[in-house]
C-alpha cells in the first residue's frame, strides 16, 4: 500500500482546538505523526511585557479557555512569590474553592468533548448541562461566565457572596449523584470499551522523561501530583487523596485516563465541599473586597534582579510561571514573563503514542490527552 | 472515468442547453411571468435561507466554548435552525470566534472562498473584532475584517451565549433587508451591524 | 489531613543536592526559599557557565536522578552588564518516577504516602541559570538526547528568542509561522510591540486626547 501524508487540518471537527496533526498512513495503520502548532499563538509573553501585574492576570485567564481560574491563579502565585507577599488563609480557601470548581468544569469540557470523538453525541449535551451548574457558581464567585480575573495579587478580588454556601453545596452534591450517570453510560457501552480499552499505551517512565505529568500521568499508576509533591496553598489541611489508576502491563490506555478524569472530578467535588465547611470565619460571613481577611496589601514593584517561579498542578499538568523582576526603570511591568503549558509537551508525545494503530484511533487517542490549544500556543 | 462509455452528446452539449435556456429565458422576461416567479420564489428562498443558518464547526479559541455553549441544552440555537456543519461546502455561516494569527490567515481565506455563494461571516467577540486584547501582538490581525468582509458584529470578550443568539437573529434581519442572492454591488446595504444598534 | 511532602525533608534534600552540586567546577548551588501564598518551598537554585553546562546536565540525569524538564526560559538583557547579556533559564525537576511494579501479573500503583518520603525520593525542583555574554548568536549545548521533554522547550525558545541550541536535531519554527523571517525573533527586546509607543495608542480615532502632562509616560 502506498503511504501518504494526511493533514488532519486547522479546521476539523475532533481536534479540540486549532491546530493540525499531519499523519502518515499506511493504508489505515498510522506510520508516523508530526503535530503543527501556532495557530493561536498571540505572543501573550511579549504583550506581558508592556502590562501591569493585575493587568496579566486577564491574559492568562485566556492562556486556557476551559479551565481559566487555574491559569490565573497560577500566575497570581508566581507573583505572591516576585513580589514576596503573604496571603491570609480565608483566600487561600476561596481560592482553593476557584481552582477545584474550574478543574470540575474543565473535566466535563473534556468529557462532553470526548463523548462525540468515540461517537457517543448525548453525553455532550448531559455535560455541558452540568457544566453550566459550575460555571453559575463561578459566574457567583467571579461575575463572568468563563475569564473571571478572579485573584489578587495578595488576596481575591470578593469574598463568597451570601448564600453561596447553600447553593454550592446543593449543586455540588447534585453533581456527585450525576457522575454515576456519566460512568454508567460509559462504562457499559461496549463501543466504548471497545474503542477506549487497548489504544494509545504510554508508559509512565517514557512520559516522566517526555515531560508529561498531571491526569495523564496518574493514570499510569504513579501518585505524582504538584499538590502534594510541591505544595503550595491549603491542599494538606483537607483530607483527600490523590487518585490514581491502576494501568495494564503495557502502560495506560485510553480507558485509564478517561477513568482518572472522572474520580478527579469526584476528589475535586469533596474537596469543595469540605473547604466549605472549613473555610477560616465561616463561609456565611461576608467581608468587602478589599478587607484584609480576603486581601493583603502588596508591592506594586519588583526590584531590580529578582525572579519568581511557581508550578501548578492545571487540570492538564503542571504549569508553571517564571517572572523576572525589572526594577525602578520599568515601573510595575515584569521584564519577562516565561509560561510553561502542560499541552505544548504532551501533544508531541500524545503524537507519538498513535503511532501503530488506526486512523479511527486518532480522535479517541488524542482526545484521551485532553488537549487545549489555548494554553499550548500561548 | 477515461473516456469510456457512450457519449450523449445530445444530452451533453453545452450549446443545446445554453440555447435552450436563452430562449425560456426570453419569453419568460417577455410574460413577465419571471417577475412574478421571482417575487414569489425570492421570498421563500429568502425566508428558508435565514431560518436555517449553519454555522461552521469552527472553533479558534475562547469564544468557541460560549458557542458550544450556545448549542448545548441550556441555550439550544438549534431551535433557530442554527446547525453547526464540518465542511465549508455545506455552511452558509462563518462563525469567526477567536483571534486570526498570521499563520491562520491564509486557511480562513479558503474556508471563506470553499463556502458557496450566498454565505455571510459574523466576527464574535473582541479579538475577531479587532483583535482584542492581542491588538498590540506581532502575530494577530487587527480583526478578521482586514481579509475577509464581516456582516455582523457581536461584541463581548467572550459575549453570552444569548448574546451570540441574539446575533443570528440581526443577521436574520439584514437578510430579509438585503436578501439573500449575492448583491451585485447594491449601494448602502453592506453597512454591518452592530448589536445595540437598533 | 491531606498528605503533601513535609518542608523539612524537602528542605534537607535539597540541601543534600545543593552539595553535591556545588563539587562540579564550574557550578554552584544554593537551596533557595520559595514563599509563594502561605507555603514555602525550597528549591535548588544553580549557576553554570556554559560550557559547563553539558557535564553537568550528564551528572544530573545519571546520577541525581533528576528526570522531568520542566521549562527552559530565554531572556534578552540588552541593557545589563555584558556577561550577561542572555539567559537560559532551565527548570527541571526529580520526580523520582519508575515504571509502576508488576507483581504476578498485575499492575500495582506506586501510592507512596508523600509526607513520609525521605532522601532521594523527595520530589525536588531545581533551577539552573546560564548566563551568555553579549554576542549576536548566542549558544547553549543542547540537552535533547537527555531528556526528550526539551527538545520543544528548545524548539521554542529558538523561535521566540533567538538562543541557539547546539546539537539539537531538527530544529524549526514551532510557534510562528514557518514562513517567518530567518533572524526574527520577536521577545528579543529590539522588536517592539505595535502601538508601543503609547502616543499611538491614543490616535484619536474615537476621539480620546491624550493630555499634554501625560507625554513620554510609561503607564
Amino acid at each position: 500500500m502506498a503511504e501518504m501524508w494526511i493533514s488532519m487540518g486547522p479546521q476539523h471537527p475532533m481536534t479540540h482546538g486549532l491546530w493540525t496533526l499531519k499523519v502518515k498512513v499506511d493504508g489505515e495503520t498510522v506510520v508516523d505523526t508530526e503535530p503543527d502548532l501556532g495557530y493561536i499563538h498571540r505572543g501573550v509573553e511579549k504583550i506581558c511585557e508592556s502590562r501591569d501585574f493585575t493587568q496579566i492576570t486577564t491574559y492568562c485567564d485566556r492562556l486556557c479557555y476551559a479551565s481559566a481560574n487555574t491559569w490565573s491563579h497560577s500566575y497570581i502565585y508566581a507573583v505572591e512569590d516576585l513580589l514576596e507577599v503573604e496571603v491570609p488563609e480565608r483566600a487561600e480557601y476561596i481560592r482553593l474553592i476557584a481552582v477545584e470548581l474550574q478543574r470540575i468544569a474543565s473535566h466535563l469540557m473534556w468529557l462532553g468533548a470526548y463523548g462525540p470523538d468515540i461517537g457517543n453525541l448525548s453525553v455532550m449535551v448531559w455535560c455541558l448541562r452540568e457544566r453550566e451548574m459550575m460555571m453559575d457558581l463561578l459566574q457567583e464567585l467571579g461575575g463572568s461566565r468563563m475569564h473571571y480575573n478572579f485573584p489578587r495579587v495578595g488576596g481575591v478580588k470578593r469574598d463568597l457572596p451570601h448564600g453561596f454556601a447553600q447553593r454550592a453545596r446543593a449543586k455540588v452534591s447534585l453533581f456527585l449523584d450525576r457522575i454515576q450517570e456519566y460512568e454508567a453510560l460509559f462504562d457499559e457501552s461496549t463501543i466504548f470499551l471497545i474503542r477506549t480499552q487497548g489504544v494509545g499505551y504510554s508508559k509512565p517512565e517514557e512520559m516522566v522523561n517526555h515531560g508529561v505529568s498531571g491526569p495523564n500521568l496518574r493514570a499510569g499508576g504513579v501518585n505524582y501530583d504538584v499538590r502534594t509533591a510541591h505544595p503550595y496553598s491549603v491542599y494538606s489541611e483537607l483530607e483527600w487523596e490523590v487518585p490514581v489508576e491502576r494501568p495494564s502491563i503495557m502502560g495506560a490506555d485510553c480507558y485509564d485516563r478517561y477513568r482518572i478524569r472522572v474520580e478527579e472530578m469526584r476528589v475535586s467535588a469533596l474537596m469543595v465541599l469540605e473547604a466549605l465547611d472549613k473555610i477560616p470565619l465561616g463561609a456565611d460571613t461576608y467581608h468587602s473586597p478589599g478587607d484584609p481577611a480576603i486581601l493583603a496589601k502588596a508591592p506594586s514593584r519588583a526590584p531590580e534582579g529578582t525572579s519568581g517561579s511557581h508550578h501548578f498542578e492545571d487540570s492538564r499538568g503542571e504549569s508553571m510561571f517564571y517572572l523576572a523582576g525589572g526594577g525602578e526603570g520599568r515601573g510595575k511591568m515584569p521584564y519577562r514573563v516565561s509560561i510553561r503549558s502542560p499541552m505544548f509537551i504532551t501533544i508531541p508525545y500524545a503524537s507519538k503514542c498513535m503511532v501503530g494503530y488506526k486512523v479511527a484511533d486518532i480522535p479517541a487517542i488524542m482526545g484521551s490527552f485532553d488537549p487545549c490549544i489555548g494554553e499550548t500556543d500561548r | 472515468m477515461d473516456g469510456d462509455g457512450q457519449n450523449y452528446s445530445v444530452f451533453n452539449s453545452r450549446m443545446l442547453v445554453d440555447t435552450v435556456g436563452d430562449i425560456t429565458d426570453e419569453a419568460l422576461k417577455a410574460s413577465r411571468i419571471k417577475d412574478i416567479i421571482g417575487v414569489l420564489v425570492g421570498r421563500v428562498f429568502n425566508w428558508s435561507q435565514r431560518k436555517s443558518l449553519f454555522p461552521l464547526h469552527l472553533g479558534i479559541k475562547c469564544c468557541a466554548l460560549e458557542m458550544a455553549a450556545a448549542g448545548a441544552s441550556r441555550f439550544d440555537a438549534e431551535r433557530f435552525g442554527v446547525f453547526f456543519r464540518s465542511s465549508p461546502r455545506q455552511c452558509d455561516v462563518l462563525l469567526v470566534n477567536g483571534p486570526i494569527s498570521k499563520k491562520f490567515a491564509d486557511p480562513i481565506v479558503r474556508l471563506w472562498e470553499q463556502m458557496p455563494e450566498p454565505k455571510w461571516c459574523i466576527a464574535m467577540g473582541e479579538c475577531a473584532i479587532s483583535g482584542g486584547p492581542y491588538f498590540q501582538s506581532y502575530n494577530v490581525l487587527e480583526g478578521v475584517d482586514t481579509i475577509i468582509p464581516v456582516d455582523v458584529y457581536i461584541p463581548g470578550c467572550p459575549p453570552r451565549p444569548e448574546a451570540l443568539i441574539d446575533g443570528f437573529d440581526k443577521l436574520r434581519q439584514k437578510i430579509i433587508r438585503i436578501g439573500a442572492a449575492p448583491d451585485d454591488g447594491a449601494p448602502e446595504t453592506n453597512n454591518p451591524i452592530i448589536i445595540g444598534d437598533v | 489531613m491531606g498528605k503533601t511532602v513535609t518542608t523539612s525533608s524537602q528542605k534537607s534534600a535539597a540541601e543534600e543536592m545543593a552539595s553535591d552540586l556545588s563539587a562540579m567546577d564550574g557550578v554552584s548551588a544554593v537551596v533557595s526559599e520559595r514563599k509563594s501564598g502561605t507555603s514555602p518551598r525550597n528549591i535548588v537554585s544553580v549557576d553554570c557557565s556554559s560550557d559547563n553546562w553539558r557535564s553537568l546536565a550528564e551528572s544530573m540525569r545519571v546520577e541525581h536522578g533528576v528526570d522531568y524538564c520542566s521549562m527552559i526560559t530565554g531572556i534578552h538583557w540588552p541593557e545589563g552588564p555584558s556577561d550577561r547579556n542572555w539567559e537560559v533559564i532551565y527548570h527541571f525537576m526529580r520526580m523520582g518516577v519508575d515504571d509502576p511494579p508488576v507483581v504476578d501479573g498485575m499492575v500495582q500503583p506506586i501510592i507512596k504516602d508523600p509526607s513520609e518520603l525521605e532522601g532521594k525520593e523527595v520530589p525536588l525542583e531545581i533551577e539552573v541559570r546560564i548566563a551568555l555574554p553579549e554576542t549576536r548568536d548566542p549558544k547553549v549545548a543542547s540537552v535533547q538526547d537527555i531528556w526528550v521533554g526539551a527538545d520543544w522547550n528548545e524548539k521554542e525558545t529558538w523561535d521566540l528568542v533567538g538562543i541557539d541550541f547546539e546539537g539539537h536535531v531538527g530544529m524549526r519554527r514551532v510557534l510562528q509561522p514557518h514562513e517567518t523571517p530567518v533572524g526574527f525573533h520577536p521577545l528579543q527586546k529590539q522588536h517592539k510591540l505595535r502601538y508601543h509607543d503609547f502616543e499611538e495608542m491614543y490616535d484619536d480615532a474615537q476621539g480620546f486626547l491624550r493630555k499634554p502632562s501625560d507625554t513620554g509616560k510609561v503607564k
